[in-house]
């Protein structure tokens, strides 16, 4: 049968609002993108999209020691399974409140399915002159196997406020899942946010993650992407600045193997002056990998004095990996300061040397030196704990014992 | 401790060392002398493991065993080290990790428990003292913008932290004013003892006058063509290579 056909069925058997069905509709007009649209030229979803899904979750159960198996360590949590939200933490000057709908403005298939049928997710408002002292987790558990399962999130960020927040998605069926999520945030004036997405899912499982960020004057947003698990993952990163003085930054760490593909389109939009964007992504390839890398920056006809700085760099660390890296600047003003940059590379064969004439052996050297070179993305990750943890999955994904530390 | 037979080694098709012999016990310190070009550097490498190198020919025995037999970390774990002429830069680990890593590892090899963080820092803190290295050193990214007296330091650090058997110290005076040389030599003359030997190779006779050599050889087209006491160092100063790679010649 296929997604498409179990999505058919499915919304049949929902009871869909007029809005929703012609969006639905909408949806299989157009159909799952493909290796002709531009945006997946190099990401196919075409075997994936054929599998078949199941799209009513379980009704099941979690004991809190499998939560904190899979959770950062951190106090505050907002933990979903299976769609529903089981937890959320009460902090002050910060309201959580379960699904609840809102419009998007992308029209691309993959986000009218999303607002189409997506009925689970949470919805995050922080007050006015609200620091939020300790990051937030979110958590997505899934235990329905073969699931299909959709996401639809919005954070709220008030004026003068500031939030960290770590999001990450858990299954446990070890099937073949597929999760397509959509997160909205609103970053009102002289706001500061960092958003953190671990995604180190299990083998078989696939992730759609897009992601949009509106800013307003005078605020800085920053979204680190750390890639190691799952067998398929898409992110779509799309900035939007509405304000002077406002500031976006990127980062990624990917660390694939075995047969993963990982894929960062990222975009920028610079529509008005005096705003900078920062983008930093960082692939490393083993086995048979691939990575995609898309990132675009548009700088408007009055956005003047925009400073963008963007750089992908890659170490392919086996013969069968591949990188394919596309960087995109559309520059319609003319006082702007853009530049971009990509590298592609193998370790340094003469450091390796200068670490085994040390004692260090030859993987353990290897790790070093792929520590070394995401370290750069590490340091911009403020959250203690998600340092901790992305060293300590750089060395379980490269098999040595080390801590990287000190 | 070290004994090299006969070594012959080429890389591609040249012959770069053209049958060595040279042995080095405990507690002994040798002086490898020579003009540019003559194979130290290249002897160096091939002790300390380098792959690029092909041994055609002869031995090198550490401590009753086949050297060439060994990967370079494991070398190392035996007690080889090797100070490099031109240590490498490596952004984005800091001295403290790369010393800890490798001091770790070390000690994994050799059957021993990873050192306590805190003794660690001690030993580190102590062996900073002795080669007059400042505060805020290790957490600098290991090399990376380090002017060249820096580097050579650092490479004595590590020697002090591994404490080797045998170190192999390359051209560790090149590069360094007279002050950082005299506290390179003072850091080595304080880390000798019975035990362990030091294989300096070196163009200037400037190093030996800190540190004092048994024995001084004289490196010339892959050959030993000299050995001698710590006078020999000098008379080559005062006389240049000319006067015996002449004799040799002869």
């Amino acid at each position: 049968m296929g997604l498409i056909e179990n999505l058919k069925t499915y919304s049949e058997e929902s009871n869909l609002s007029e809005d929703k069905k012609e969006l639905f509709n909408s949806f299989l007009s157009k159909g799952f993108p493909t290796n002709k649209d531009e945006e997946w030229k190099y990401t196919s979803l075409k075997k994936i999209v054929a599998s078949d899904y199941n799209l009513n979750s379980n009704a099941s159960d979690i004991d809190n020691n499998t939560i904190k198996k899979y959770s950062l360590g951190v106090k505050d949590k907002i933990v979903f399974l299976d769609g529903k939200l089981i937890y959320y933490p009460e902090i002050k000057g910060v309201k959580i409140f379960d699904y609840s709908e809102f419009e998007c403005r992308n029209d691309d298939a993959l986000n009218e399915l999303n607002s189409a049928l997506a009925n689970n997710g949470y919805n995050l408002v922080v007050e006015k002159n609200i620091v939020v002292e300790h990051p937030i987790e979110v958590l997505f558990f899934n235990t329905t196997e073969n699931g299909f399962s959709q996401y639809r999130n919005k954070i709220d960020i008030g004026e003068n406020s500031e939030i960290k927040l770590v999001e990450k998605i858990q299954d446990l069926s070890n099937s073949s899942t597929l999760e397509n999520h959509f997160t909205q945030i609103n970053c009102d004036k002289n706001t500061k946010v960092e958003f953190n997405k671990i995604q180190n899912n299990t083998k078989e499982s696939k992730l759609i993650n897009c992601m949009n960020i509106y800013q307003e004057k005078d605020s800085t947003c920053e979204v680190n992407t750390l890639i190691f698990g799952g067998s398929f993952v898409r992110n779509n990163l799309n900035f939007e600045q509405n304000g002077s003085n406002c500031e976006s930054n990127m980062n990624g760490i990917s660390l694939l193997d075995g047969n993963q593909l990982a894929d960062n389109h990222t975009f920028v939009d610079h529509k008005t002056a005096h705003c900078r964007s920062n983008e930093m992504y960082k692939g490393i390839y083993l086995g048979d990998s691939k990575g995609v890398f898309n990132g675009k920056i548009m700088v408007r006809k009055d956005a003047q004095k925009i400073d963008a700085f963007q750089s992908n760099n890659n170490l392919l660390l086996s013969e069968s990996s591949t990188i394919d890296s596309k960087p995109q600047l559309e520059i319609y003003a003319d006082d702007v300061k853009c530049s971009h940059g990509c590298t592609i590379g193998q370790l340094d064969e003469e450091a390796l040397f200068y670490m085994r004439s040390r004692g260090i052996g030859v993987e353990e050297a290897k790790a070093v030196l792929t520590y070394a070179f995401a370290s750069e993305v590490i340091e911009k990750i403020t959250v203690p704990e998600i340092q901790f943890l992305t060293k300590k999955l750089i060395a379980s994904k490269l098999n040595v014992d080390l801590d990287f530390s000190l | 401790m070290l004994k090299i037979k006969n070594l012959k080694v080429g890389i591609e098709d040249n012959q770069i060392l053209k049958g060595i012999n040279l042995e080095v016990n405990a507690g002994e310190i040798h002086a490898i002398m020579g003009p540019n070009g003559s194979g130290k550097s290249t002897l160096s490498s091939i002790i300390a493991g380098k792959e690029e190198y092909e041994v055609e020919e002869g031995s090198i025995d550490f401590d009753g065993e086949d050297l060439l037999e060994l990967d370079p970390e494991e070398r190392a774990h035996k007690g080889v080290f090797l100070s490099f002429q031109y240590p490498i830069e490596i952004p984005g680990i800091s001295v403290s990790n790369f010393i800890k890593t490798s001091l770790t590892e070390k000690r994994k090899a050799l059957g021993l428990n990873s050192l306590p963080t805190k003794d660690l820092l001690k030993m580190m803190r102590e062996k900073m003292e002795l080669l007059s290295i400042k505060k805020g050193y290790l957490s600098r990214n290991m090399n990376e913008g380090f002017s060249g007296g820096e580097k050579k330091r650092n490479e004595i650090f590590q020697m002090a932290m591994l404490e080797p058997k045998l170190a192999i110290l390359d051209e560790t005076d090149s590069g360094l004013d007279i002050d950082a040389l005299k506290i390179v030599a003072n850091g080595v003359n304080k880390l000798r003892s019975e035990n362990n030997a030091t294989v300096i190779i070196t163009h200037y006779q400037r190093l030996l006058d800190h540190i004092v050599p048994d024995f001084v050889h004289v490196l010339y087209d892959g050959k030993i063509i000299k050995s001698g006491g710590k006078e020999l160092a000098l008379e080559l100063e005062e006389k240049g290579y000319d006067w015996i790679t002449k004799q040799s010649e002869e």
